[in-house]
């Protein structure tokens, strides 16, 4: 088949262009390398996100209300104070709710003698632990005894523990938060590091009440998770919620909520959203990256052009047809763009690999990039060589071979 | 009496080129017809306009008003799709600088017009081969023409020129870039040709060139001012076509 031919004589073309041929795939190599970098770091960002999600505890049935109005992890204003005890056991005698967990968290340095580290440090009720469904593998968790005596017992995650004991046993052992000696009670069960890099274990678990009159010393909440009875009555459960927290913190019916619930369904929506607009941004990215390629192969296959004038009106006078010019040029530019995304496309799965091997960013190599790469550039090869092959077979006979 | 039929025929031909507001009157009113199996060289003066007699007569570009009957078909008209065929069936080209594809192989060279006929014979291969025994280059089918001297360049122009079989042979210069041994080692090649009954037609300043054709046409300022019949002529013998290297 002629095209066949025509195909032949591009790859012929390109083999002796080297030259030519390195600088236009240089182009597109560049423009595909970034976007699958691009892309897999996006994924890797909502796979962290999601990760996070997942071990914030959350069921269908259980939601949080955090101090500060705004949105999900989003407060307005980090200062406010106004969410207390009372709120907590007010929203516990509403229907509908099993559990209810005050929060309060710091990240502090915990010591042991010369050993220490930095952690996040809760102060949370007993109910915590079926709240979370989160086992304690040795000692025991806080109870209300614990509670109500405001006793100075903590309770690690595998991280801290780890760093500040090693091997040795750390039950019954004393360590120091801030400036306040503590007794390691129990261990929690190890989840492990997430793929994203995320530590759920890098916690330490001490009873609100201690945390209120003694470490953090003071009486506002962080937040207050809430396990309902049901999935189905979550809505009403934050709608009776919302009355009573607005109603506890004296809000006019014109003010903004001074609190902001944390839903399953809020993150994912967030997520999603985020998720759409890294999209934009990586398809913006890209768009610019592979019309840079495209505009490179352009200007290099008209330069090529002019150097190969003879060669073009050569094979005129031997019969080829404008037609078969056209599409030799356009072969070699899509030849050149669909190597330019192969070579890229390795390029940017090394690239993304030592970003996951060496730990700078969360990664996650997808094959969707890899594939939307290699129509990329088969697109990218076709717009940007019609211009300079319709022009190569524009050229008369007579003036080429001049 | 043997009837001989007109391989050529331009009445009337003009070439006017036009750049930035000026117009060139390269050819004027060119009448020149010549038969099959004619062996015809065009001398004259630089810009006399035998170049671009040679682009019309060639195919490769089309005269501002008058006729070109090629075989009898009429070519001045036809679409570039068609004066591609013709290019490619009717006529071979030797030019000049040779103008071999850089970096290709001999073989490759002689077989690029076959790539762009409607359908590659099956013995496409045999004959680029045979083609290049023809012009003693058998031992240099894979050098590329930087691998070659200017003279064995020059016969792979001539295999190339030869691979469909063309009926005219159009040669712009032939021994332009070679010595004068090779010049005419590259002579004998186009009286051979020639003599199988070939229509050739020559384009040249050098006079020893010119003196191998049957006929003389001199050009001067567009026009013919002289077609007469080479005196000097020597009928050459077909079936020694081979070229001998040395």
């Amino acid at each position: 088949m002629r095209i066949l031919r025509n195909l032949r004589q591009a790859l012929h073309g390109l083999k002796l262009n080297k030259g030519n041929t390195f600088l236009m795939t240089l182009g597109v190599m560049i423009g595909i390398a970034s976007l699958t970098v691009i892309v897999a770091i996006g994924e890797g960002t909502k796979s962290t996100v999601l990760e996070r999600i997942a071990n914030m505890g959350f069921g269908p049935e259980s939601f949080s209300v955090y101090s500060g109005g705004g949105r999900l992890f989003f407060g307005r204003n980090r200062n406010i104070t106004s969410m207390t005890l009372q709120d907590a056991d007010d929203i516990r005698a509403m229907p509908g709710v099993a559990i209810v967990v005050p929060r309060q968290r710091k990240r502090m340095r915990i010591i042991n003698k010369k050993e220490f580290t930095t952690t996040r440090v809760y102060g949370v009720s007993p109910e915590w632990q079926p709240a979370r469904q989160w086992k304690v593998v040795d000692g025991e968790f806080f109870n209300d005894m614990d509670m109500d005596r405001k006793r100075k017992v903590i309770v690690l995650g595998n991280t801290p523990a780890r760093k500040i004991f090693g091997e040795k046993d750390p039950l019954g052992k004393k360590i120091r938060v801030g400036q306040v000696f503590f007794e390691v009670i129990g261990l929690l069960e190890t989840k492990g590091l997430t793929e994203s890099g995320y530590d759920p274990d890098d916690r330490a678990l001490i009873p609100l009440t201690t945390a209120m009159s003694r470490l953090f010393r003071q009486a506002h909440l962080h937040s207050i998770k809430v396990v309902s009875t049901s999935s189905d009555i979550v809505r009403q459960t934050m709608e009776g919620v919302t009355q009573v927290l607005r109603r506890n913190h004296g809000l006019s019916p014109l003010a903004d909520d001074d609190f902001r619930f944390v839903t399953p369904e809020g993150i994912m929506q967030w997520v999603t959203e985020s998720e759409q607009a890294l999209n934009r941004m990586l398809l913006l990215i890209s768009t610019v990256s592979l019309l840079v390629g495209g505009v490179v192969i352009m200007n290099i296959l008209l330069v090529s052009i002019r150097e190969r004038i003879r060669e073009i009106g050569v094979r005129r006078c031997f019969g080829a047809r404008r037609t078969d010019i056209t599409q030799q040029f356009l072969f070699e530019s899509v030849l050149v763009s669909l190597l330019g995304g192969a070579m890229g496309s390795v390029v940017g799965w090394v690239l993304s690999s030592s970003l996951k091997y060496f730990d700078f960013l969360p990664v996650k190599i997808t094959l969707d990039p890899f594939v939307l790469a290699f129509g990329f550039s088969m697109v990218v090869g076709l717009i940007f060589g019609i211009h300079p092959a319709r022009k190569a077979a524009s050229l008369s006979p007579d003036e080429t071979i001049r | 009496m043997i009837k001989v039929s007109k391989m050529i025929e331009i009445d009337s031909i003009n070439k006017v080129y036009k750049n930035e507001g000026f117009e060139t009157n390269v050819l004027k009113g060119i009448s020149v017809s010549v038969d099959e199996g004619d062996y015809v060289s065009i001398i004259g003066p630089s810009g006399s306009g035998k170049s671009t007699l040679m682009t019309i007569l060639g195919c490769l570009g089309q005269a501002t008003s008058g006729t070109y009957l090629l075989g009898g078909e009429e070519v001045g008209k036809l679409k570039d799709y068609d004066l591609s065929r013709i290019r490619n069936e009717k006529i071979g080209f030797v030019f000049q600088a040779f103008h071999l594809l850089p970096g290709v192989s001999a073989f490759d060279n002689v077989m690029m017009p076959l790539i762009y006929c409607n359908k590659i014979p099956d013995d496409a291969q045999e004959r680029v081969k045979q083609a290049l025994i023809r012009v003693g280059l058998e031992h240099r089918m894979a050098h590329t023409p930087g691998q070659l001297s200017g003279g064995e360049q020059q016969r792979v122009t001539i295999a190339r020129s030869l691979i469909n079989d063309p009926k005219i042979i159009l040669a712009d210069e032939p021994t332009g870039n070679l010595d004068s041994k090779n010049g005419a080692e590259i002579m004998r090649v186009f009286d051979q040709l020639n003599a199988e009954g070939r229509t050739i037609i020559i384009i040249t300043h050098d006079s020893f060139v010119s003196e191998h054709a049957r006929r003389i046409l001199t050009l001067r300022d567009g026009q013919i001012v002289s077609d007469k019949i080479n005196e000097n002529f020597k009928e050459p013998q077909a079936g020694l076509a081979r070229v001998e290297v040395k």
